[in-house]
């Protein structure tokens, strides 16, 4: 709360996740594809391979050209990008990380000028002296991993330094090892799928299926170490954590069903067109396999970056930016005393550093269709309860009347209308609309806090009592204040979830 | 529990000040022959000063100049990043969308430089259009840069400005606190640009003569500009004169004149330590500047001081190692083209 908010329409999460994604893609194969670069470069020069050298050569201007321009760039990018989004978490981690960082740019810098040298080398260096250029290159290239990958891993997995504060307990974290070696692979398995695509342009002809088997059987190998490491880092994340998503986030949790789907489909799809039918690959099924690199990466990125939540650090700061330490400062002074930046409109400061950082009102994981149809005191007791909710999202820890800011602000921007009017619904449906809106958040029907069986036998006057004693039932329950209508078919679809029904 | 505090800077400020002021000088050397270059390279084949041979000469240095550019120009960043975050950060997210464009438009100058450069003979028309649009790309930056890092010293105005929009949709309107300072840059670039491109260019005495040129010209409108610049600093300056940011001044410009006093004698090893120096001496001055604008809001001296002895050691060794490991490559690259030719 001490920055300004960047108030974008974008949600944060993608505007990340398009700069990020695309990275790791890039900076991952500039990793791979320099062993693959050079480990190829020496078999074909024992072989006397020359048209194994003349692809590779062409290989390296692609690769310069995708790692040093849009790789590095894009990485510059996700510095700038996480500066505007989250900059209190980036400053944490500016200050703890300051020196692993500036050691990452020692290896930053000799990898790039060691791709230049590489690519421009070829024709003028001995094989030798080129070689070992490659060489250096590859190590630097997995040390800046090395590196980066204990401050990444440090974001889900701080494990001792939540108490000691020192440098190497949170960069040595519990999922430093498995992440280290589950993204060694994927940096192989990347290295296969662009050599592919590089290779399926190639003339047809022996060498050209020498290459693709050659390249298909790096994405192979890659794809079954992350495969194993990927099972090897998820035990390495606490048990609370994952219990925790597999339980209430579906979005991990989907994540992760996704990038299996991907995994195989990758894995099919190398052994097909790479390893038994490589005369068969086009460039169509290359920049295929790509695509679905690029979409597993991006649904494990996924994976790691929402299971993390409600934090942006573990146990540290929250995904919105406030800070765990300051708990009792917050609930003792507010949150407004702690905005830095205001605007002269409370409710909007206020929903912008509670809220806005996952939530827009109307594009990304909007909030205007989770509340229209309700009202300001609905609102406000979802905004004090925000602990509670599916998602695991943080909690709202400033005072009951910036609760009540935060859902006036809301209120005047959602449709006021009853329910049955906004969503043309009525009867049953119109009740399971109501019930999604008022009570989904935090009972999910065959999930989360599922409460259907406490309705089994119970008429409809029960039922109506439960409604207007809500606000009693429990922390967090709002009173229920929808119209006459809504809660007449609420009431009935409440009945069917009794029998067992409209799972 | 009682979770570690972050408010607090990893080793000395002097130290972290020292590597701040030297890498950014650094990264201004590699950016000012990148952007002096590229505009030289325009403006001399633009007036007909040189065949395109020698444009393609200099055509084909530039992805390795960006790429330098770059890489010198993140470690600068960081330790800005670790003192004055509160400061950068904000003046960053109210004009975030231009902070954020300035990523695209190095990716775009970036492969601008290598289609010029590879482009090879074919260099015509098209090229030049190539170079332009990389030009464009390179100016924008250098604006951002300015506009948005002046801001960071005027935690005031960032306060107002983000009270009136917090969409990132802002731009700097104080022009006069930095005009003078992109002018200055922007002539500096071009001086610095002057001296690459003469010593690259040296057994050519027409690409010489043409570095020279640029190198003196660009040295007196830089002095200009930078008197400029001073003048528009308005209350700071009387402090500024009194502080031991004056005589880091004077010695720069002294070093300046005397560089081009080497440069013209063709003693390039001098001449460029000397610029060299005088670049480092500027950035220490410009660093006061920010010093005395943020007297009263924020005083870097006030970080907690708590040493990572052991992660700075790491940094240190790899730094030697970088250094050891690049000198080698480039000894192994040009001596094999020595060989070659």
């Amino acid at each position: 709360m001490s920055y300004p908010f960047w108030d974008v329409p974008v949600g944060y999460g993608v505007l990340m996740a398009v700069l990020a994604v695309f990275h790791v893609f890039v900076s991952h194969f500039a990793i791979g594809g320099g062993l693959y670069l050079v480990v190829t470069e020496r078999l074909a020069r024992r072989a006397g391979d020359t048209a194994r050298l003349e692809f590779l050569e062409k290989l390296s201007k692609f690769f310069v050209l995708v790692t040093l321009v849009a790789g590095a760039l894009t990485g510059v990018g996700i510095w700038f990008i996480i500066g505007l989004i989250s900059p209190t978490a980036t400053e944490a981690l500016i200050h703890n990380y300051v020196w692993g960082w500036a050691t990452e740019w020692t290896f930053f810098v000799v990898e790039i000028a060691a791709a230049m040298i590489y690519f421009y080398g070829w024709k003028t260096m001995t094989p030798r002296a080129h070689m070992a250029v490659g060489w250096i290159y590859f190590v630097f290239a997995w040390l800046s991993l090395f590196i980066i990958n204990g401050i990444v891993t440090f974001m889900l997995t701080p494990g001792r330094w939540l108490e000691t504060g020192e440098f190497w307990d949170g960069f040595f974290n519990p999922t430093f090892w498995p992440s280290l070696v589950l993204r060694t692979g994927v940096c192989v398995m990347l290295a296969g799928l662009y050599a592919l695509l590089v290779a399926s342009r190639g003339a047809a002809g022996e060498s050209r299926d020498r290459t693709v088997r050659w390249s298909a059987g790096w994405g192979v190998a890659g794809l079954a170490v992350t495969a194993l490491c990927q099972c090897w880092y998820w035990k390495a994340i606490p048990a609370e954590v994952t219990a925790k998503a597999v339980a209430a986030m579906p979005t991990p949790v989907h994540s992760v069903e996704i990038s299996v789907w991907l995994a195989a489909g990758i894995g099919a799809a190398l052994v097909v067109f790479g390893l038994l039918a490589p005369k068969r690959l086009s460039f169509g099924v290359a920049a295929l396999l790509m695509a679905l690199g690029l979409a597993w990466f991006g649904a494990f990125e996924w994976f790691r970056e929402s299971i993390r939540k409600p934090y942006i650090l573990a146990g540290y700061i929250y995904g919105n930016g406030t800070e765990v330490a300051n708990t009792e400062r917050y609930k003792k002074e507010g949150y407004l005393a702690q905005i830095a930046f205001k605007t002269g409109d409370d409710g909007a400061d206020l929903f912008r550093h509670a809220c806005r950082s996952c939530h827009t009102l109307d594009g990304y994981k909007p909030l205007k269709p989770a509340f229209d149809g309700t009202d300001r005191a609905f609102i406000a007791a979802i905004v004090r309860a925000t602990h509670l909710l599916r998602g695991n999202m943080p909690p709202f820890l400033g005072t009951a009347a910036e609760a009540e800011k935060i859902a006036g602000y809301l209120a005047r921007r959602t449709d006021r209308r009853p329910m049955a009017e906004i969503h043309k619904l009525e009867g049953v449906e119109l009740g399971r609309k109501a019930y999604a809106i008022r009570c989904g958040g935090c009972h999910v029907i065959g999930g989360m806090r599922d409460v259907s069986k406490s309705f089994e036998g119970q008429s409809a006057e029960d039922l109506n009592n439960m409604l207007n004693s809500a606000a009693d039932m429990g922390e967090g329950m709002p009173a229920y204040t929808g119209d006459a209508a809504e809660r007449k078919t609420l009431v009935s679809f409440l009945q069917t979830l009794g029998k067992g029904g409209n799972k | 529990m009682n979770l570690p505090d972050y408010q607090f800077i990893s080793a000395p400020l002097w130290l972290v000040t020292l590597l701040h002021v030297l890498t950014l000088s650094l990264h201004f050397m590699a950016m000012n022959f990148l952007l002096g270059g590229v505009l030289i390279t325009l403006i001399s084949s633009a007036r007909k000063r040189w065949d395109d041979a020698t444009a393609v000469k200099f055509a084909r240095l530039f992805p390795a100049a960006t790429a330098a550019t770059v890489t010198l120009g993140v470690a600068p960043l960081l330790f800005l990043q670790l003192v004055y975050p509160r400061q950068v950060y904000a003046a960053a997210i109210v004009s975030g969308w231009f902070w954020l464009g300035v990523v695209a438009a190095v990716i775009v100058a970036y492969y601008a430089l290598y289609r010029a450069s590879f482009a090879g003979q074919r260099t015509g028309t098209a090229g030049k259009a190539v170079l332009l649009l990389a030009l464009a790309g390179l100016l924008y930056v250098s604006l951002v840069y300015s506009s948005v890092f002046s801001m960071a010293e005027r935690p005031a105005l960032v306060r107002d400005l983000y009270a009136k929009d917090p969409s990132g949709l802002v731009w700097n309107p104080a022009l006069g606190d930095y005009a003078w300072r992109w002018l200055h840059m922007l002539l500096g670039a071009v001086t610095v640009g002057g001296f690459f491109i003469g010593l690259l260019g040296r057994g050519d005495s027409v690409v010489f003569a043409t570095g020279k040129s640029f190198f003196a010209i660009g040295m007196a409108a830089a002095a200009v500009t930078g008197a400029g610049y001073l003048m528009s600093l308005q209350s700071s300056l009387p402090t500024l004169m009194q502080s031991p940011a004056m005589m880091a001044l004077m010695a720069s410009i002294v070093l300046s004149v005397v560089s081009l006093h080497f440069f013209f004698r063709k003693n390039f090893w001098a001449s460029g330590v000397m610029l060299f120096l005088s670049v480092m001496g500027m950035v220490f001055v410009r660093h006061t500047v920010r010093l005395l604008r943020l007297a009263g809001e924020f005083d870097p001296a006030s970080w907690r001081v708590a040493p990572q002895w052991s992660p700075f050691a790491m940094f240190l060794v790899c730094f030697v190692v970088m250094l050891a490991v690049l000198a080698w490559m480039l000894r192994m690259f040009f001596g094999a083209k020595k060989d070659v030719a």
